[in-house]
């Protein structure tokens, strides 16, 4: 028996021994890397079909793009510019700036027209389809300019073409760029071991750079104290954030974001639909405590979808916390200490909002409002979202830029599945404000529509807005140069820089 | 034993379909539908029906149970509908980290448990029985997700002896293995205790003893030898489910096994590769109960003579 154990003993360290013989690495062991830690992988590196923020923070460094954002969020030129021939015919010239693919071709305007025709395509089943659908067709002008003719007038338009540009060559071939992608941004393509573990090298300078999926917080956290990773952004719990903030050889940066959180109600519900339960919610909540004690002060109150530098922006009043009256409200609906309210409140199963649940529970509990809290993972609580079957819940729009979002969420036409009205608004005031702001041509006049219509939004209450969550980052001593954008992306890893190269080679 | 070992394989085979039928028909009726969580919201539903039916998830369910089926007899186990990755590529960058993981956790738990077990056993009501078994205790009690952290915090913050997380190598191997085997010497090592006190008072020993073999030979020959067939039982079973993924520690060790992607493709209603993976999951269970038998008739020649 023992020399059965013996020789099995012996077996697994052979098997070990061999195992760390065959560990290749598909770099040079010398060449140095960024490691960046992010709280989950890319679903793909298409961006004819990535909808997750990952992929699409990811898609932004191997793909450019027709449009970038500016600060107020309007749209501004990426790689070309644009002129509006007409109300419905807008043509785009590239930049004098000549963009190659990873592959060596040269981007031209035949690119462009492939890759809005391949979004266009049903056969693709691109879930950016439906943005573009009032483009009627596209032409190329010649190698630097294409046309995008409409099929009804659209001044938010350009807005919707911040989709990475693919070429066309490889586009004909049926070319996996899920997997393989090639674009012409400033980061290319290494490999890709396991959905959690992504190379891409930054062409400029040739920096190799890792991006990590770890899941864990404290894990990450302890990675980057470790000197494993070299930078992490965002999802970290308060108390990560305060102790990160004292460690003397991480430093910190943080940018207001422009994330929406929000409390969803069903407005087809016998309670939740009544508007004065709503704003009693609205009136209970302490958001200030929250965002403190919760958000290690990382988030800005929120009273709206835009924060107040959005182009669309409309100054609201806020709800602020005001116990009496959120009280007296209960009290006009026929609930006292005697006679409390039950409602459901579903979330995810991510601790973190698992626990702003419960601090809500709480807050809510002081007028009357017993609440019990359901969390799903993440595919049974969307569905139970988009079916309608919840009372409460709360959610995050997260990268919204143009005003077209209040049609998806707010018109009783975009009911789902044709639309994201999961709480089943049907408002003839607010179908018709959004109706009229789609309609008028000039941007200024139809930001003054948007913002009435966020006012009417704002007494009707179908949300109660939370915060924006600041975007926040940790890095350590030898990184220089990185900043933090207001939507999360990781556009700062372009011009990041590594110090003291020789000591941060792959050391694993 | 050659029938023996037929008709276990006939019944594992019929085990294995039924636990994919069952599986097939779980996921469909879970809430959560794969088109919604791939388009998001703002596609139209032609969009979805579209990409529905490129996907095969408008057929009836018992015409897309076919094509699984289908595929299988071909040894096509299809797609992942998100990635679009053919899933034997997928399963197969993940065999290799949940292999490694799984032996070395053996490893550990053998080495723990072995020892730890059989001192029990010999000083039995002793110091070193209660230290044994208090070990034991603490290695059940703490749970995976905490001793991972524990560990972490130990041997890489504190010692800087191993890498916090990842698959780089044998080095990022030990702590992900000890955490699992730590756990599974404690059950093992419990179990080792309680067979060994067994044999210990039968009279086969007592004749060895009166013998004058010496106490490693009575050991190692007579004793653990009869004792094992319930430790292998365990160890079967532990195999199996090391290597169908120990995901809570996969999660806090980052380590990219099989589990991991289970869970993942559960929560993103992958179907295709969640069932392949219960496939891959069940399967294992089965092969390694089957061998633990066949090592049972290896081990005692009366269950080999029964058959």
């Amino acid at each position: 028996m023992i020399k059965w154990i013996l020789s099995g003993t012996c077996f697994l360290f052979l098997f070990f021994g061999l195992l760390s013989c065959s560990d290749k690495t598909p770099f040079d062991a010398e060449q140095s890397i960024i490691r960046f830690g992010m709280s989950s992988a890319p679903v793909t590196l298409d961006p004819l079909h990535a909808t997750d923020a990952t992929s699409s923070r990811i898609n932004r460094l191997i793909y450019q793009r027709l449009v970038e954002f500016g600060a107020d969020n309007k749209p501004v030129p990426g790689i070309a510019d644009w002129r509006q021939l007409d109300d419905q015919h807008y043509r785009f010239t590239l930049t004098d700036k000549t963009f190659h693919f990873h592959h060596g071709k040269i981007l031209t305007a035949h690119d462009i027209k492939a890759t809005f025709d391949a979004v266009l395509n049903k056969a693709t089943a691109s879930p950016h389809q439906n943005i573009l659908k009032h483009i009627k067709r596209i032409e190329v002008v010649n190698e630097q300019i294409v046309d995008f003719y409409l099929s009804r007038p659209d001044p938010l338009f350009p807005s919707f073409l911040a989709i990475g540009i693919l070429p066309a060559d490889l586009l004909s071939t049926g070319h996996s760029f899920s997997q393989n992608p090639v674009g012409s941004g400033p980061f290319e393509f290494s490999h890709w071991p396991f959905d959690g573990q992504l190379f891409l090298r930054r062409i400029e300078d040739k920096q190799l750079f890792e991006f990590l999926k770890i899941k864990n917080p404290t894990v990450r956290v302890l990675k980057l104290l470790r000197g494993e990773l070299d930078l992490i952004q965002n999802n970290l719990p308060p108390e990560h954030i305060s102790y990160l903030k004292n460690q003397p050889e991480i430093h910190y940066l943080s940018e207001k974001g422009s994330n929406y959180s929000y409390l969803g109600f069903n407005l087809e519900d016998k309670e939740t639909g009544k508007v004065e339960l709503r704003k009693a919610i609205a009136y209970a909540l302490d958001r200030d405590k929250i965002i403190q004690y919760a958000l290690g002060n990382a988030a800005e109150k929120a009273n709206g979808f835009f924060p107040s530098s959005h182009w669309a922006a409309a100054e609201l009043v806020d709800y602020n916390t005001d116990q009496i009256r959120a009280v007296a409200l209960m009290d006009k609906l026929g609930y006292s200490k005697d006679n409390r309210l039950h409602l459901t409140y579903k979330t995810s199963s991510d601790p973190f909002r698992i626990r702003i649940a419960t601090i809500i529970q709480s807050q809510l509990k002081d007028i009357f409002i017993d609440m019990d809290i359901r969390s799903y993972d993440w595919g049974t609580f969307y569905g139970d979202i988009k079916a309608g079957k919840f009372q409460l819940y709360s959610l995050t729009w997260v990268g919204i830029k143009t005003p077209d979002v209040f049609r998806n969420v707010f018109h009783s036409a975009s009911l789902p599945p044709e639309g994201a009205n999961r709480g089943r608004l049907n408002n003839k005031k607010i179908d018709q404000l959004i109706e009229q702001a789609e309609q008028e041509l000039d941007l200024t006049k139809q930001a003054g529509l948007y913002q009435l219509l966020q006012q009417e939004i704002h007494q009707t209450l179908p949300y109660v807005s939370l915060w924006y969550e600041d975007n926040i980052a940790f890095f350590r001593d030898n990184i220089q140069a990185y900043q933090v954008s207001n939507d999360g992306n990781y556009d700062g890893l372009m011009s990041v820089r590594q110090i003291n190269d020789a000591a941060r080679v792959n050391k694993y | 034993m050659l029938n023996y070992i037929l008709s276990r394989l006939a019944s594992a085979l019929i085990v294995i379909f039924g636990v994919v039928f069952i599986v097939f028909m779980l996921i469909h009726l879970v809430p959560g539908d794969p088109v919604e969580v791939m388009l998001g919201e703002s596609a139209t539903s032609v969009d979805r029906q579209v990409l529905r039916h490129s996907l095969g998830l408008d057929l009836p369910l018992w015409q897309q149970f076919y094509r699984f089926i289908d595929g299988l007899l071909h040894f096509d186990l299809g797609h992942s509908l998100h990635s679009k990755q053919p899933i034997s590529e997928l399963i197969w960058t993940r065999i290799g980290p949940t292999l490694e993981l799984a032996l070395a956790s053996l490893l550990v738990a053998f080495i723990i448990a072995f020892p730890l077990g059989i001192l029990a056993a010999l000083k039995k009501d002793k110091l070193a029985d209660a230290a044994a078994m208090s070990f034991s205790l603490l290695g059940v009690s703490i749970p995976n997700f905490l001793m991972g952290p524990l560990l972490i915090l130990l041997f890489s913050v504190a010692l800087g002896w191993f890498p916090v997380s990842g698959r780089s190598g044998l080095n990022s191997l030990v702590l992900p293995a000890l955490t699992l085997g730590t756990a599974l010497a404690a059950v093992l090592s419990r179990m080792i205790r309680a067979s060994l006190l067994e044999v210990l008072n039968e009279d086969y020993i007592r004749t060895a003893k009166a013998k004058g073999l010496s106490q490693t030979r009575i050991i190692g020959l007579h004793a653990l030898r009869n004792a094992m067939l319930p430790v292998i039982t365990l160890i079967g079973l532990q195999i199996g489910a090391l290597l169908a993924g120990a995901v809570i520690t996969e999660i806090v060790f980052s380590w990219p096994g099989l589990g991991q992607l289970t869970i993942e493709s559960i929560q993103k209603r992958d179907y295709p590769v969640v069932q392949a993976c219960i496939l891959l999951i069940s399967t294992t269970y089965v092969v390694v109960n089957t061998l633990t038998d066949i090592v049972y008739g290896i081990l005692d020649p009366r269950i080999r003579l029964e058959s």
